[in-house]
């Protein structure tokens, strides 16, 4: 027989009051009054001489009666037939997912999360299959299931000590949700030894920051039986601020105002703040240290102090805090872009029934961004050179024979360029540039048409293919022109009208593409120009051409930076805030910006500085609470570590609670003590009236 | 206690003792004969005795004890412990009944007599009067029920002190289970005012002997206090403590000129009469010797 919780028996041991009680000679109940007890002390209750015990068989039923209950509230059972069986090797998936963002590389917090990891790799069992993880921005594995169990047994935790030892925290933000879901598909991989897994534990090693970001976890699909332990490094509370450069706000004048958002920590205790200047060398390029003033808790943007005109890069720094490694933020001057656009036509710009009007008006001049129209044609002669600056190119009806062969040679170098037929005499040249054997156009009749069947898929429908913007019908097209092409062509519908001939069409050539729209954006040929899409229509059309690179210069770390020349034969050539240096492809990102600072690309004879920046939301440092965890559905199981034995210790008990459920054998025993409990009355009855009467007769 | 009415049980006890008695040493002592003086010159004549002047030739005057109106306060305690009582009747019931007796005893020689009891305060006054009626309405407050709780002589003795300011004499009916310390400030606050006090202490016989045969709660009828007491154990020792207690009483009323009784509630009623009335002839007798030697001759 096996008792569920057996300390109750401690119990038993209240069978010593019977006992004593029996043993002390019987207090009368009997009171008599007395004038006055001023001459009497107490008598100490007296026990029987030579140990005597009174009434055995009333002490035996109280006895008894105790034993019992004791016995019932130790919940006994039987365990003969259904003892656990007991799994001496049970498999156990185990992961560390170690946290290397840049807010562990505070004072002593990656010392103390390294040896909590080693403490979990020094309890593994030969049984065991472990995988350590690393995350910052993105996961990265230092040791997965197959490697663990390839090595040795004796081998394996200090393998993966080493490996642990070389690591140190990055640059980089911490995204725990895409760490926490990509640790939990390593469960999904098959065990390397084909045993079943009974266990899969993901033990999270970090400093469970503030701001983490939680992306990507709500309504996780976790694999079955997964928990996950919180392993909190203890920090020492400190008074943390952050800050960041708004790119937004960088403006170019005399002098050069930025603006900074500065964030303090909830659990900061300093309000006071200096914003400074320094150079890429180190040294103060503005005045005075600018003190500002932010309570804790709060995030607010500030004016930096004004910036020389011509410096390109520089580096702010804020004092105040005790937590320097998020102090230094980067600005990078933003770059003006000139762009060109070659006009094939004759058209003034001035007159507003032609399209170049409109051409010429879509690409306002803004600090990142300055476009030149042009005319390749100069005094009836046409300049390839020209064409060749030029980033993109507008092709308006028909094309002279000489301008066909540099135009499609100029496309075949990877360009795009917006063929708009106007007529129906455009199917030569348009044949001609698309070296298509044939394409049939023939004016449309009818009132006006409307645009249908739009590809939004396209990159240059995909920002209209919200239900807010997609709505082009109210463009009327008053003439526009039905082109047929030959069944073999490569050519990609993106807009039909709604009579089903093709209005906008994409047709390769070469490494370029050329596309072809069947009306005009003229007031004559439709209301396009007029509507509310074109600016952003022309915009998409320029940067999916590659004509323009996006003007950005802030980056956080881990972004990839965009090469600032998108195509052509030149090499890019960048150069890390360490020194490293590095060749790129022209219109092949930089994806190594895993340090804050300055990088420089330079191509041909351009220069181009970007800055890159640690997130802002590293700066929150205020421990995060694990309901959030739990609050998304992260299975967590508690917040210290719970080893195998324990768990095992735990089924075990589940195991025999069910069974005392069952047999429920504490009924019974105070059936007993009720019982017994019966007989102690009658008895004691029978034993008080006994006495009374004897006394009576005596 | 087979009688009832307090008050003839009151009369029976003093015709009975007056019927016992051969002679009455205290029949018509209020003009009573003391002394010869020889006649001076000067002594009025009316007091000279011509029978001796006839058979001695001398003239002497007859000396006569000055008649007095005694003025008799009876204080009877009747606080809860007087309550007890295993032979039938209680202390209680022994001491109103004693304090009955002594008034009409009293009242038959033309006394005036009052009366205190007590229980904690002052529950019921009489003055001290003799007139008729008066004695019926001292018998009736006497019948009243007790209602006390503790033996506490400080507020009654205070307060008879200041209601009876004539000297005279002061009977004091109680057990006197109180501190001897507190007894002895107490019962020294009447005697300092020139009260004669004559104290009887009522005990019940168990009281005395403790005669219980098995051990039992205890209970204190003033406190309601419960204690256990195995009466074998503790009989010697509370029976020293108690005589203890009566000596350290009957040394204050020694120290007080106070005369002291105690009386056991199985005794009968004209003993204690006796007592009383035979210390009061020693000390009447006392003093004449004190007034003959300091009178000048």
């Amino acid at each position: 027989m096996n008792f569920l919780t057996p300390w109750f028996l401690l119990g038993a041991a209240a069978i010593a009051g019977p006992i004593l009680f029996h043993l002390i000679r019987r207090i009368a109940r009997e009171r008599m009054t007395f004038s006055s007890l001023m001459f009497l002390k107490p008598t100490p209750p007296r026990v029987t001489r030579h140990r005597k015990l009174e009434h055995l068989w009333l002490l035996l039923l109280r006895c008894l009666c105790l034993l019992l209950l004791a016995a019932g509230f130790a919940r006994p059972f039987f365990s003969k037939n259904n003892a656990m069986p007991v799994a001496p090797d049970e498999e156990r998936q185990l992961v560390l997912l170690v946290d290397t963002s840049a807010s562990m590389k505070r004072e002593g917090v990656w010392d103390k999360a390294r040896s909590l990891a080693e403490k979990y790799l020094a309890q593994t069992t030969p049984a065991d299959q472990v995988a350590v993880l690393t995350f910052d921005r993105r996961p990265q594995t230092v040791v997965n299931f197959t490697e663990w169990v390839s090595w040795g047994v004796d081998q394996r935790a200090s393998l993966a000590r080493q490996r642990l030892a070389a690591i140190s925290p990055g640059w980089m933000g911490t995204q725990l949700g895409l760490a926490l879901t990509s640790a939990a598909e390593k469960f999904r991989e098959d065990s390397a030894n084909g045993k079943p897994v009974s266990h899969r534990e993901l033990v999270l090693i970090s400093d469970l920051q503030e701001g983490a970001k939680l992306d990507g976890l709500q309504g996780h699909d976790w694999p079955s039986g997964v928990k996950v332990i919180l392993e909190r490094v203890d920090v020492k509370p400190q008074s943390n601020a952050g800050l960041e450069i708004q790119s937004s706000g960088a403006t170019v004048g005399d002098d050069q105002r930025v603006r900074v958002r500065v964030t303090n920590d909830r659990d900061s205790n300093r309000e006071k703040f200096q914003l400074n200047w320094q150079s890429e060398n180190g040294t103060a390029v503005a005045g005075e240290p600018m003190e500002i003033y932010l309570p804790p808790g709060q995030t607010r943007s500030f004016s930096a102090p004004t910036l020389p005109a011509e410096t390109t890069a520089a580096e702010i720094q804020l004092t105040g805090d005790e937590v320097n490694f998020d102090n230094h933020s980067y600005f990078a001057a933003p770059e003006a872009e000139h762009l060109t656009i070659a006009w094939f036509g004759l058209d003034s710009d001035n007159d507003p029934v032609k399209m170049r009007y409109y051409l010429q008006r879509v690409f306002p001049e803004t600090p990142g961004r300055q476009v030149k129209v042009i005319s390749p044609t100069v005094q009836q002669a046409f300049s390839p050179e020209l064409l060749n600056q030029a980033a993109f190119a507008v092709i308006p009806g028909r094309l002279a024979p000489e301008e066909i062969t540099s135009t499609r040679d100029w496309l075949a170098r990877g360009k795009t360029a917006l063929f708009v037929v106007t007529d129906e005499q455009a199917a030569p040249s348009l044949a001609a540039l698309t070296s298509l054997p044939e394409i049939k156009i023939s004016e449309a009749a009818g009132d006006y048409a409307l645009l249908d069947e739009i590809d939004f898929t396209h990159p240059l429908f995909a920002p209209f293919a919200d239900p807010r913007f997609n709505d082009f019908t109210h463009i009327h097209f008053w003439k526009h022109r039905r082109m047929e092409f030959p069944p073999v062509t490569q050519a990609r519908v993106l807009a039909k009208f709604d009579d089903g001939s093709p209005a906008l069409a994409q047709i390769p050539v070469g490494q370029g593409n050329l596309l072809v729209l069947a009306a005009g954006w003229n007031p004559a040929d439709s209301q396009l120009a007029l509507s509310s899409k074109f600016l952003p229509l022309m915009q998409t059309l320029l940067d999916w051409s590659g004509g323009a690179v996006p003007a950005r210069f802030q980056f956080e770390t881990g972004d990839s930076i965009p090469s600032p020349v998108s195509s052509g034969g030149a090499v890019v050539q960048w150069q890390k805030p360490d020194g490293k240096k590095e060749s790129h492809a022209a219109g092949a990102a930089f994806s190594e910006a895993d340090l804050p600072g300055i990088y420089t690309a330079t191509f041909g004879d351009k220069r181009r500085q970007f800055a890159v920046n640690l997130p802002l939301d590293e700066s929150r440092t205020a421990p995060m609470s694990p309901d959030e965890l739990a609050r998304l559905g992260v299975p967590l199981q508690t917040l210290s570590q719970i080893p195998v034995v324990k768990a095992q210790e735990i089924q075990r008990h589940l195991h025999r609670a069910e069974l005392e459920n069952r047999q429920k054998l504490w009924r019974w025993l105070i059936v007993g003590v009720l019982a017994v409990m019966f007989g102690e009355i009658i008895l004691s009855g029978w034993l008080a009236r006994r006495e009374k009467t004897a006394e009576v007769t005596t | 206690m087979a009688i009832r009415s307090l008050e003839l049980r009151a009369r029976v006890v003093v015709e009975g003792f007056w019927n016992g008695l051969h002679r009455s040493p205290y029949h018509g002592y209020s003009v009573e004969f003391t002394e010869y003086r020889q006649y001076s010159p000067g002594d009025e004549t009316r007091y000279l005795d011509w029978r001796l002047y006839a058979r001695s030739d001398r003239y002497y005057l007859k000396k006569f004890e000055d008649e007095t109106n005694l003025r008799c306060h009876m204080l009877v305690d009747q606080s809860r412990s007087m309550s007890y009582g295993s032979v039938g009747h209680t202390k209680s019931d022994y001491a109103r009944t004693l304090a009955a007796t002594l008034a009409w005893f009293l009242n038959e020689q033309g006394d005036a007599i009052g009366l205190f009891t007590f229980a904690g305060r002052v529950r019921d006054y009489l003055p001290a009067r003799h007139r008729h009626g008066h004695l019926r309405q001292l018998m009736l407050v006497l019948e009243k029920e007790s209602e006390g709780r503790e033996t506490n002589l400080g507020e009654p003795l205070r307060r008879v002190a200041e209601l009876a300011r004539k000297r005279g004499l002061i009977v004091l009916i109680s057990d006197l289970l109180a501190p001897i310390d507190e007894l002895e400030r107490n019962l020294g606050r009447l005697t300092a005012v020139g009260h004669e006090l004559v104290i009887f202490q009522v005990l019940d016989p168990n009281e005395l002997a403790f005669d219980f045969n098995r051990a039992m709660l205890f209970q204190d009828v003033e406190s309601q206090k419960d204690i256990y007491l195995d009466p074998e154990t503790v009989r010697a020792e509370y029976q020293r403590k108690l005589q203890s207690h009566g000596l350290g009483v009957e040394g204050i009323c020694r120290k007080l000129g106070s005369a002291f009784h105690r009386v056991v509630t199985n005794q009968p009623m004209d003993i204690a009469l006796f007592n009383f009335l035979q210390s009061r002839n020693r000390r009447g007798k006392l003093i004449r010797r004190r007034t003959q030697s300091t009178s000048p001759s």
